[in-house]
């Protein structure tokens, strides 16, 4: 990983918060919540990426990323939930093959 | 004939995108006072509400609050004073507390929205670090947010309820057979 890639500490201190706060927050509220933290943590990472990753990985976070909805929940339409994010998957699997070398390392 | 304040329930959403211009505090303070004027158990007033402007405050508030999706420029805490429900003989977590907070909320969030700015709530925060955050006196309880600030042209798709809503769908007449 290159030095341009690490978080400040700022950033981390507000990922870190919302992960830790994630937890206590989700005792208390609908399962289908637990999804949708983890986007939104996601989500933030993604900010704090854009501006310093490479191209490709930019394009990663411009599109199947925010192709998912902030607040989407999987209640509303299951199969389209289940879809949406598969393909999200999907495209980090390609990008982490892209990136790192399939089967070469 | 139009009515001002059936228009203002139809039309109030939750908005959730919201412009970088700072909420001047005398809006803050409108809302304020509207919730002054929102429903009370038994008139006893046993919440009050921390208003926030601070953008460090407001950042710190966001980091320690999953649910907020926003980048809210105000924010108004409604909080529980359990000190003060107990002095009516209240235990801090009776479920009227809580009834009190929705219906200043509500107060709120139709405030916002006539005097155009766009309001949100939320919920999921920890109540643990946001008394922190706040230095909260011992005993009150963060039960809510209502995030303020001027609504962005483009909003966030709303979230669509399972099957559509009417009233005819969420009310019964008298009792059920």
């Amino acid at each position: 990983m290159e030095s341009t890639m690490v978080l400040t500490e700022d950033e981390a201190l507000e990922l870190l918060a919302f992960l830790v706060t994630a937890a206590r927050t989700q005792l208390d509220e609908a399962a289908e919540y637990g999804p949708l933290r983890l986007l939104t943590a996601a989500g933030r990472l993604a900010d704090f990426m854009t501006g310093r990753a490479s191209p490709a990985t930019q394009q990663l976070l411009a599109g199947p990323l925010r192709a998912l909805p902030d607040a989407a929940l999987r209640s509303v339409d299951p199969a389209k939930y289940s879809a949406e994010l598969d393909a999200a998957c999907q495209a980090v699997g390609k990008h982490l093959v892209d990136h790192f070398g399939g089967g070469t390392r | 004939m139009s009515n001002a304040v059936l228009e203002a329930i139809r039309t109030r959403r939750m908005v959730r995108a919201l412009t970088d211009a700072p909420v001047p505090r005398e809006q803050v303070e409108q809302i304020l006072e509207a919730a002054r004027w929102a429903p009370s158990a038994g008139n006893r007033r046993l919440h009050r509400f921390v208003a926030i402007l601070d953008p460090g405050t407001l950042r710190l508030l966001r980091m320690v609050s999953p649910g907020m999706f926003q980048r809210p420029r105000a924010v108004i805490a409604i909080c529980i004073d359990g000190q003060r429900a107990r002095s009516f003989g209240m235990s801090p977590t009776a479920r009227g507390l809580y009834v009190d907070v929705g219906t200043a909320a509500q107060t709120m969030l139709l405030a916002a929205h006539s005097i155009g700015l766009g309001a949100g709530v939320v919920t999921s925060f920890s109540r643990a670090a946001v008394s922190v955050v706040l230095n909260l006196p011992a005993g009150f309880s963060p039960e809510m947010f209502i995030c303020l600030g001027f609504p962005a042209a483009r909003q966030p798709p709303a979230i669509r309820p399972r099957t559509p809503v009417t009233w005819q769908s969420l009310s019964h007449w008298e009792r059920f057979p």
